[in-house]
């Protein structure tokens, strides 16, 4: 990622602008800062247009789109595909293609449900605090293991990855179908709920989440004084001092920017009240005022008020899952063997054999990897929805592979990032919800993301293009 | 050769086995459009069991969720010389010439819980725009007045078109008079119970929690704006929904969902199965017991139907579905406090 050498000195160099130095210099991925400004225009029309049809519900255009409580929905509702597209990520970038993710979702969650609900749940006893570790294990479990069966059929029986997976999208969606016989598996194990993020025990609250936030600064700097240490020991040509502080300083303000908008959404007024009345919480005295979104009493009653008894969700559990998802693969992919292997096949796959890689293995891994994904998306999507049908997933696939795409992952193989593939997932999902935010019919959304899909790509060539 | 003349004398054998079968009453057909789906099995095996204990034979033919083996399939049961054929059309409106044929021949034919605009046939369903008016009605009982959210199913599909129909002529008076106020009304993308979490999260966000009441088309879809809405701390607003999911009737007993309007597919093979074995005697299509009027398709072609009135599944009546062997107590009650509900 950033351990190319860039900023040697030559000619080129003095013909640079300030634009092109200041990106030399900061090694900073054009096509990233092109998508994240293109999500923050997208952010901006729908704040805009929220504000003009439905008026002012203290968003930062005046309309409902940038407010905490969108933001943070919008997070939670990314977290299932983002997780998917990381791992699709280094599928295309192996020059292969899961179509089966979608329905490989809806049957792990109801094989991951069906045992749950009606084997461990009358064995063990409802609540049982083993049911929900043991619901995660056997959803990752059977997603990877179905993965690798998509895996050894392409590498090992040689039928192309598409058509192995086509029939996989075909063939486990009738599976889900026939294992819960069309019904809805519900309800899911209390502690499992929390992985969806719909409950206030999966909110960490403002503590935990500046706790975090402040983890993730001191990673940010501890990676780039790291990065600097390992360039001068390898003698690689080094960042300007600048450039590291201005790096750090953007991740940073990131990281904590996020986290004040999670840490400003309070809990929804009811919840607040609940809770304080179950655990004898003292309410204070306040006056009336059904706008506020904190709790006070006013005479005998409790009401909604500004000043009063408030708590903040702060991070919920699955976007700190995804995330976590996002870092790890990260790490997998540019800073393992395997992951170097994975982009090397990708890149020549002749020239990677050749070089004594055990490619079909090695493809076997990462068709299980993306089946391990899928298990911790249908974790989320099933505890968030606190179901599981057949019905859950569908179609997934069609947005996780869009999202690797947008996010920059090259169909010919060998290019492609994590974190691009999760920006991705973001920008489509903040259409999708912009566009539910306006009413719009669903008609109107497929539309939309189907063209920010080729258009995105055209982009990408374009771009490609002009820096050959 | 021998092997020949063994197979074709076999083939004789069961074909005079199968006539000798039918002289001994009618022959009812029913060409199904899939078996992809649950249900169909349960309406089969009522229809089978209607059917046998009248003394007709069943036979029937699966077009496999394709057109053209529809045709195909119903070509066959004409030149099988079946009495009467009833039809679940995958598609209402590519069958249509098919059903000229069974006409042209001399068959009776039904349309079973699938329209198409035919007037020969006996069309037999239940009552989907009376599903759509069943639940407004009881969530309407439960919320007379306030703002409320409409999660339609998926834009392609006409039930969804119907079920706003009822869900409307419910409503009209109170949106007339100002009480109810419709503040979100989207479609979701193939009826997928996750997309309507998403829909109802976007709609409680953008009218700032101010809903107070939602109608969803189904129970699946039911299930993720429970969840949306319990996230939010507002479960126990009424909502309404259809099917009589198990997990929604489980959802009824706790409270957290109103209604849940339940086709009985047993009750629909059974009725269509006992006008099929009246046509097959001869009976005259307007004879038949329950036979109305239906003229509201798409093309709004005037039919002999019978409709069926849905149950409507709430806390009051939640032993209905139980005592029909649908759901078994344990399902229904799980996580209800003993007492609290009648039937549990």
């Amino acid at each position: 990622m950033s351990d190319k050498p860039d900023s040697s000195a030559g000619p080129a160099m003095q013909k640079e602008g300030p634009v092109q130095r200041f990106f030399r210099a900061t090694e900073i991925d054009q096509r990233m800062l092109g998508m994240i400004i293109a999500l923050i225009v997208i952010w901006c029309v729908f704040d805009y247009a929220s504000g003009v049809l439905r008026g002012d519900f203290g968003g930062l255009l005046g309309g409902s789109f940038l407010t905490p409580r969108n933001l943070w929905t919008l997070l939670v509702q990314t977290s299932s595909i983002a997780v998917m597209s990381t791992g699709m990520v280094l599928l295309i970038v192996m020059r292969q293609i899961d179509l089966s993710v979608g329905s490989m979702l809806s049957l792990v969650a109801v094989v991951a449900a069906v045992f749950q609900v009606f084997q461990l749940g009358p064995v063990l006893g409802v609540g049982h605090p083993a049911i929900w570790a043991l619901g995660v294990a056997a959803a990752i479990g059977i997603g990877a293991l179905i993965g690798a069966a998509n895996g050894a059929l392409t590498a090992y029986a040689k039928i192309p990855s598409f058509i192995v997976t086509l029939g996989g999208l075909i063939c486990y969606s009738g599976l889900a179908f026939l294992v819960a016989r069309g019904e809805t598996v519900a309800p899911m194990d209390k502690t499992f709920e929390v992985f969806g993020g719909g409950i206030a025990i999966s909110w960490l609250g403002p503590f935990w989440s500046w706790a975090i936030a402040g983890l993730a600064c001191l990673g940010i700097i501890f990676g780039i004084v790291n990065g600097r240490r390992q360039r001068q020991r390898f003698k690689f040509p080094l960042r300007p001092i600048w450039a590291e502080v201005f790096l750090a300083s953007i991740g940073s303000a990131a990281v904590l920017g996020t986290t004040l908008v999670m840490n400003s959404y309070p809990w929804p007024f009811k919840l607040i009240e609940n809770y304080a009345v179950a655990n004898n919480v003292p309410i204070p005295a306040g006056i009336e005022n059904r706008d506020g979104s904190a709790v006070c009493m006013a005479a005998e009653k409790i009401v909604r008020c500004t000043e009063g008894l408030i708590y903040y969700t702060g991070y919920s559990v699955p976007v700190l899952v995804a995330l976590a998802v996002g870092l790890v693969m990260t790490f997998i992919a540019t800073r393992t063997q395997f992951g170097r292997y994975v982009y090397a096949t990708g890149g020549n796959p002749e020239a990677a054999e050749l070089a004594g890689i055990n490619t079909k293995w090695l493809l076997v891994k990462v068709f299980a990897l993306m089946g391990a994904l899928v298990g911790i998306s249908a974790v989320i999507s099933s505890a968030r929805l606190n179901a599981a049908t057949n019905a859950l997933g569908l179609f997934s696939e069609l947005y996780v592979i869009a999202a690797a795409v947008i996010g920059g992952t090259s169909l010919a193989g060998g290019v492609g990032t994590i974190y691009g593939a999760m920006i991705g997932a973001l920008l489509m999902q903040s259409i999708i919800s912009g566009m539910s935010l306006l009413n719009l019919p669903t008609a109107y959304q497929s539309i939309v993301v189907g063209v920010v899909l080729v258009l995105a790509v055209w982009l990408d060539q374009l771009y490609s293009r002009r820096v050959k | 050769m021998k092997k020949y003349a063994l197979a074709l004398a076999g083939a004789v054998f069961a074909l005079t086995a199968v006539s000798s079968a039918q002289a001994a009453g009618k022959t009812i057909a029913v060409s199904w459009k899939t078996f992809q789906e649950e249900r169909w099995k349960t309406d089969e095996a009522a229809i089978k069991a209607a059917v046998e204990a009248a003394g007709n034979t069943y036979v029937s033919t699966d077009a496999q969720g394709s057109a053209q083996k529809q045709a195909a399939d119903i070509e066959g049961l004409i030149s099988q010389k079946v009495d009467v054929i009833m039809v679940v059309a995958f598609d209402s409106d590519a069958i249509l010439p098919s059903i000229k044929a069974i006409n042209d021949a001399g068959i009776k034919s039904i349309a079973y819980d699938v329209q198409f605009e035919d007037p020969s046939a006996l069309y037999i369903t239940f009552d989907n725009v009376g599903v759509g008016r069943t639940i407004a009605d009881e969530v309407q009982k439960a919320k007379p007045e306030g703002n409320y959210a409409i999660i339609k199913g998926d834009k392609g599909d006409p039930n969804a078109t119907f079920l706003l129909g009822g869900m409307m002529e419910v409503l009209k008076a109170g949106i007339d008079s100002g009480k109810i106020k419709i503040v979100c009304e989207t479609f979701t993308d193939g009826w997928k119970p996750d997309g309507a979490q998403k829909n109802m999260e976007q709609c409680l966000t953008s009218t700032g929690n101010k809903v107070d009441a939602v109608l969803s088309q189904n129970d699946g879809m039911a299930s993720g704006v429970v969840a949306a809405l319990t996230a939010q701390g507002m479960s126990g607003i009424p909502v309404g929904g259809q099917d009589g999911d198990l997990a929604a009737i489980n959802r009824v007993a706790l409270g957290s969902q109103t209604v849940s309007v339940w086709k009985n597919a047993k009750d629909l093979g059974k009725v269509a199965a006992e006008a099929a074995n009246a046509l097959a005697e001869g009976t005259a299509m307007d004879a038949i017991a329950g036979v109305g009027k239906f003229a509201d398709g798409k093309n709004k072609v005037e039919m002999n139907a019978i409709l069926l009135a849905p149950t409507p599944i709430t806390k009051a009546n939640i032993n209905v579905a139980i005592d029909a062997g649908h759901i078994t107590k344990d399902q229904a009650c799980a996580g209800v406090a003993a007492g609290a509900v009648p039937g549990c």
